[in-house]
């Protein structure tokens, strides 16, 4: 919040879910949040809960049909490359070698060829993909697809990085250790973040504020500081980290359970 | 972690690679043989079993005989040039605008609303009925033989077009949006690679489909190619004439089809299909 007036201001914004088939669902009703500069902020809630929809409403992807979004004041209407935005499903291009999914944002900025492939480069070797720039996304691993989605959306050099369970669909050993990279590369690069997770630790983890959200129709119940030292090793096994995940699990299980019966 | 994974991965496929897929491969080629082999075999002793007359079912070693004078007179070059050239054309016509005509109907509501039913009526609908017209039209050489052609393979392409475009993710599109990525680059660079794989599946259903009406457009036409051949030699008795353009039309068939399958490969060695082995 650096001056004045936070970067990002969700006013009100209430969404309905149109399926192909069946009664429009109210994915989102009456959801406000502001986000600061440069802050983490993780939007956490039981699956279902329209989450997702209000990065998507962000990230300009669906059209904002009741309420207001402002980016550093400006109304989002579209997608831009001033909000990066990385997905479960990594969304690469399966037909580009991670060397060219790279390649793509910078090719529609005004650089000159030479300071794209070194700025391609730099970030294959930020996620730690050396060595594997030619391959296609089908001979990586899910752990090494994710690093090359994020390189591509950190490439093009968005200001906020919007994040949908990036890493809900990596096993744990890797999720582990990518949850530990991003909050590195995170440290070192100045941006904004909002993080769509279920997982209650992985929010206490890597955000500043956890905001938990409803089962349907998706509302911010709390938001939660999460805010201490996230670079001790042994952080997981502190009291403070401890009462935290404790504490938003009780928030958030209840709104699971609701989330659960409602499938039945 | 995930690194050391996929590389041990990929060690463990080269290292088992090699001596498995040379004795598989023989093995593979000889079982696709032996059902041609059993094949060829039963019609020779069919024929010489004197159960048949040789009019009936001449031997296939006097049908390949029959090739062989005909390719050394230069017939079978010009029959079999003439239809795998129709064939193409018609092919490349049906794929060039079944594309187009899918992308159309993709983005634009007007097409849609437009082809929509064209479509679905002329999809499932016997094109060969219109020979007749198409001959009143078009007289009965190339023009109205490769009109045919294209009446009818372009349906699958576009099909297969519409229902491509209809399956490329959501997020894709996203994040070509997201980067930046205006309509025009959207279409070209995004959506149609990523729909290739099932456009190549329209294309291949598309090809022999091509080559089918080619030969019976020939045949109902008449005039030079393997079709109009084999209706000539079946008008003078000729038995022979008639088996060896059967034997002739499933050759130059496979041939068209393996040389498609190749070029999938080639197009898509960014797919995961291009890491399993190959069945034909």
């Amino acid at each position: 919040m650096s001056n004045g007036q936070p970067q990002i201001v969700i006013d009100k914004v209430s969404h309905m879910y149109r399926p192909p088939r069946g009664k429009p669902v109210l994915a989102l009703d009456d959801v406000s949040l502001q986000v600061g500069t440069r802050e983490f902020l993780a939007l956490l809630g039981p699956s279902g809960c329209g989450k997702s929809t209000l990065l998507y409403l962000l990230g300009g992807f669906l059209p904002i049909e009741k309420g207001a979004i402002t980016v550093d004041s400006k109304p989002v209407a579209a997608p831009g490359p001033d909000r990066g935005i990385v997905f479960q499903h990594f969304a690469l291009f399966p037909w580009k070698t991670v060397r060219d999914n790279i390649l793509y944002g910078l090719e529609r900025q005004s650089m000159p060829k030479d300071e794209r492939l070194a700025r391609a480069q730099s970030f294959i070797d930020l996620v730690g993909l050396s060595g594997f720039e030619d391959s296609f996304p089908s001979q990586l691993s899910g752990g090494m697809k994710q690093r090359t989605a994020l390189a591509r959306t950190l490439a093009f050099d968005p200001k906020i990085l919007l994040m949908d369970e990036p890493f809900g669909a990596l096993d744990a050993q890797t999720r582990h250790l990518m949850q530990g990279e991003l909050l590195n590369i995170w440290q070192r690069t100045p941006k904004t973040v909002i993080f769509v997770t279920h997982d209650v630790q992985e929010a206490v983890y890597l955000a500043d504020r956890v905001a938990v959200m409803t089962a349907r129709p998706g509302r911010i119940k709390t938001i939660v500081d999460t805010k201490f030292d996230k670079n001790d090793p042994g952080i997981f096994k502190t009291k403070v980290f401890v009462d935290k995940v404790d504490e938003l699990w009780g928030l958030v299980r209840d709104e699971a359970i609701k989330a659960e019966r409602r499938k039945v | 972690m995930a690194r050391t994974d996929a590389v041990a991965e990929q060690e463990t496929l080269a290292l088992e690679a090699p001596g498995r897929s040379l004795v598989r491969r023989i093995l593979w080629g000889a079982a696709h043989l032996i059902s041609i082999a059993a094949l060829v075999i039963a019609w020779e002793g069919l024929a010489r079993s004197g159960t048949f007359t040789p009019f009936v079912l001449p031997s296939l070693s006097s049908v390949i005989e029959r090739i062989w004078s005909d390719a050394q007179s230069g017939e079978l070059a010009i029959n079999t040039g003439l239809t795998v050239y129709r064939a193409l054309v018609g092919f490349l016509i049906s794929a060039v605008f079944g594309i187009l005509i899918g992308l159309a109907m993709s983005r634009n509501v007007v097409a849609n609303w437009f082809f929509d039913p064209v479509v679905s009526v002329g999809f499932p609908m016997p094109k060969i009925a219109f020979l007749p017209v198409v001959i009143l039209w078009l007289g009965v050489y190339d023009v109205s033989k490769i009109t045919m052609i294209v009446v009818d393979a372009i349906f699958p392409v576009i099909a297969a077009t519409v229902i491509a475009i209809k399956g490329v993710e959501r997020e894709l599109i996203w994040s070509a949006r997201n980067m930046g990525a205006s309509d025009r680059e959207l279409m070209w660079q995004i959506v149609l690679p990523a729909a290739m794989p099932q456009i190549l599946t329209g294309l291949q259903v598309a090809l022999p489909l091509s080559m089918i009406v080619a030969v019976v457009a020939e045949m109902l036409m008449g005039g030079y190619g393997l079709g109009g051949a084999m209706m000539t030699a079946s008008r003078f008795a000729d038995s022979r004439g008639v088996f060896a353009g059967i034997v002739e039309i499933a050759i130059v068939g496979y041939v068209l089809v393996k040389g498609m399958s190749l070029l999938r490969r080639r197009l898509l060695i960014w797919h995961q299909e291009a890491n399993e082995p190959t069945t034909a």
